[in-house]
């Protein structure tokens, strides 16, 4: 649960902002899918987007969630037709990095990098790149509104099976 | 009529090479190349290429154009008009004057 | 138009020998090898992309103004697609004349003209050599020879086509004109999707798959596999195996053009047959898997423009697909969205959502890359095995039916004449 804070002191949110990005990497890394989605508000925006396309102001994204019943849309298809090889994803976040706060309206970023172990290779580092968040203050804590995974990889490594 | 332009003195016409026909200079901070063209008269432009960072104080003379040496893009010493690719852009023209053997060039481009 | 210089040098054509017998049923059967020998894939590289072929190389959109490059390949050779000031669209072979460096480094981007960094060649946007530093020597020392011609070292330049905004090369001058490479069927898809509108791009998606390029090639002319495989069409209504449907193939093979026609959901004796289908499953955002109409409406499918480009229309998502062989046993796959400067914003926004359905994380898509990964790790441990291609019977003719491999075997059989296998 995600404690709702002092919203004058940097250092205090910025730990509970650590915090919340790592319970986000944790729920992925547990395919605790249906979990994932708690993580944001019903008007929300998820992509995956590559760098590539982010700066040249190019809206494609790999997954582009405009609401949150995509994002359950999403699950579904994940869980019930999608056909794919077991894998182990490991999310490591670090370099949080608050931009600004307006009220209960907070700008972050962090970076993240994604390893895969599939069942008969070794890890290897699968996707890197910077999550460009809008988070918001409430009640149960902080909810996602926007986030773009901007992935530095110039081709992902043969398919991107759950989000990032 | 009074002269409004600054004038700074830059060197002698002996001092342009006999075998370039060139000399560069620098005036006010900016890189500045003279000429002493076939017929004897004087000129003055930009030294760096309007195209790449080269001197064109190292390029070749030829039917009153300069010929970079970076590319080979001509300009016209009389007017600084690109003549020939890949130069496109003009190179700046500086007005001169020559009195007691010595040439000044404007501190402000025609 | 024509464009090569004259310094194409003498090359001694050693012809690559390949000891190989095709299983003497013919193309109803594929030997692993095809998959795995790098002297075939070198010479698929020869005969397939320098050879008497038309290559997609881009669209229009993607170089807008005069300078715009970027930077792709054809086959494994390294080109770029460039506006010169003329406002056409050029196609160079990404090479200085000099020492074969790269010249462009960045996947796009805008010059006055190309500099190699590393001597500073200079060349115009046509790929002709303008200047090259110190050509008369430094302090009366050095130089060029007196005879050097620049006009003989140029970048060489593709033989180029627009058709419709999309951009085609071929490196041979003997290949035939783009419409009589096509043919009617090809080239009516191609118009159909670029029907000489004013595009506007909206982004690409890239990966890289652990397989040979030939087998996303065979997987977009297998019809056979799409229901079986990708559940989430006949889950979710968007595709079913007793649909109406063609399978034409043609170009001798090569091409393919494949088309169904979307009935919405239904349970059928099809349907009850497949072992995934769900019924009790609903898609809470219905737009996601709901085109607004556009063209014919619920038509899906396009064509493969051999040798590795795709056209196709996936509910509102408008996308070239085009194949980059990276060695024998990896491939990129690269599509290019775009819509119609006229596009509304919804239409826009629908373009956007239905692209969830394609590419890596693509809900009709993400299965076939893990597919053709299983493939190649399954084949290569048995170069000498052999893949058979008998749905829908032995024959290369066109069906009327989607549930057929009869375009890979159109396609082999195109494909054993080709590189005299």
């Amino acid at each position: 649960m995600n404690a709702v804070l002092d919203q004058t002191h940097m250092p205090t949110l910025r730990t509970a902002l650590r915090d919340f990005y790592d319970d986000y990497g944790t729920c992925l890394d547990d395919w605790n899918l249906e979990g994932w989605v708690d993580f944001f508000t019903d008007d929300c925006h998820y992509r995956v987007i590559s760098h590539e396309n982010k700066q040249a102001n190019l809206p494609l994204g790999l997954i582009y969630c405009m609401n949150k019943n995509m994002l359950l849309d999403r699950v579904t298809a994940i869980r019930e037709t999608t056909m794919y090889e077991p894998r182990m994803l490991r999310h490591f976040i670090s370099g949080v990095h608050i931009k600004s706060v307006e009220g209960d309206v907070i700008k972050a970023q962090a970076n993240f990098m994604v390893t895969e172990a599939l069942s008969d290779q070794e890890p290897t580092v699968n996707l890197v790149g910077q999550y460009q968040d809008v988070i918001i203050r409430t009640q149960e804590g902080f909810k996602l509104q926007y986030r773009d995974c901007v992935y530095d990889n110039y081709r992902i490594r043969n398919s991107l099976i759950i989000p990032v | 009529m009074t002269d409004t332009l600054s004038w700074i003195a830059v060197g002698t016409p002996a001092e342009i090479s006999p075998d370039t026909g060139t000399l560069r200079v620098v005036v006010e901070g900016e890189a500045v190349c003279l000429y002493k063209l076939e017929d004897g008269s004087i000129h003055a432009t930009q030294d760096r290429c309007s195209h790449g960072n080269a001197s064109l104080a190292e390029g070749y003379i030829e039917d009153g154009l300069i010929e970079c040496p970076l590319h080979q893009g001509c300009f016209d010493i009389r007017t600084g008009e690109a003549v020939t690719a890949p130069c496109k852009a003009p190179i700046k023209v500086y007005p001169i004057k020559i009195e007691n053997d010595t040439i000044y060039v404007s501190g402000e481009p025609a | 138009m024509s464009c090569t210089h004259e310094n194409k040098p003498d090359v001694i054509e050693v012809p690559i020998t390949i000891n190989r017998r095709w299983p003497e049923e013919g193309y109803t059967r594929i030997p692993a090898w095809v998959y795995t020998d790098p002297a075939i894939y070198k010479k698929e590289m020869d005969v397939f992309f320098a050879g008497d072929t038309w290559n997609y190389v881009g669209l229009e959109c993607e170089v807008p103004e005069v300078g715009s490059y970027k930077r792709q390949w054809i086959g494994d050779r390294p080109v770029i697609m460039v506006r010169n000031e003329e406002g056409d669209i050029n196609v160079i072979e990404n090479r200085c004349a000099h020492k074969g460096a790269q010249i462009c480094w960045q996947n796009t981007g805008k010059v006055k003209d190309f500099t190699c960094p590393y001597h500073q060649w200079n060349y115009d946007l046509d790929g002709n050599l303008q200047g090259i530093p110190f050509r008369r020597g430094a302090l009366g020392k050095g130089g060029m020879p007196k005879d050097f011609d620049v006009k003989k070292f140029g970048i060489n330049r593709l033989r180029t086509v627009n058709r419709g905004g999309s951009i085609w090369a071929t490196f041979s001058d003997t290949a035939p004109d783009f419409e009589t490479y096509c043919g009617e069927e090809v080239l009516a898809e191609i118009d159909h999707m670029l029907p000489g509108k004013k595009l506007r791009l909206l982004g690409y998606s890239r990966q890289l798959i652990p397989s040979n390029w030939k087998m996303y090639l065979e997987n977009l002319k297998d019809p056979y596999h799409a229901t079986l495989l990708h559940s989430f069409y006949i889950t979710f209504g968007l595709w079913r195996a007793d649909s109406k449907s063609e399978c034409i193939p043609t170009g001798g093979g090569a091409h393919s053009v494949m088309v169904s026609h979307n009935e919405g959901k239904k349970k059928t004796e099809a349907t009850a047959e497949m072992e995934r289908f769900r019924d009790d499953l609903q898609i809470l955002d219905a737009e996601t898997v709901t085109p607004r109409a556009e063209f014919n409406r619920g038509r899906v499918g396009g064509a493969w423009v051999f040798p590795a480009a795709q056209f196709g229309i996936q509910a509102n998502s408008l996308k070239t697909r085009h194949v980059i062989p990276r060695g024998p046993d990896s491939h990129e796959l690269v599509f290019t969205y775009y819509g119609y400067e006229d596009d509304d914003e919804d239409m826009t926004r629908l373009r956007l959502k239905h692209a969830n359905l394609l590419g890596p994380a693509g809900f009709v898509s993400m299965d076939d890359s893990e597919m053709l990964k299983q493939v190649q790790t399954g084949i290569s441990g048995y170069p000498e095995s052999v893949s058979v291609v008998e749905m829908g019977g032995r024959d290369t003719e066109p069906a009327d039916y989607m549930v057929s491999e009869v375009l890979i075997r159109a396609f082999y059989q195109y494909y054993r004449e080709a590189m005299e296998l």
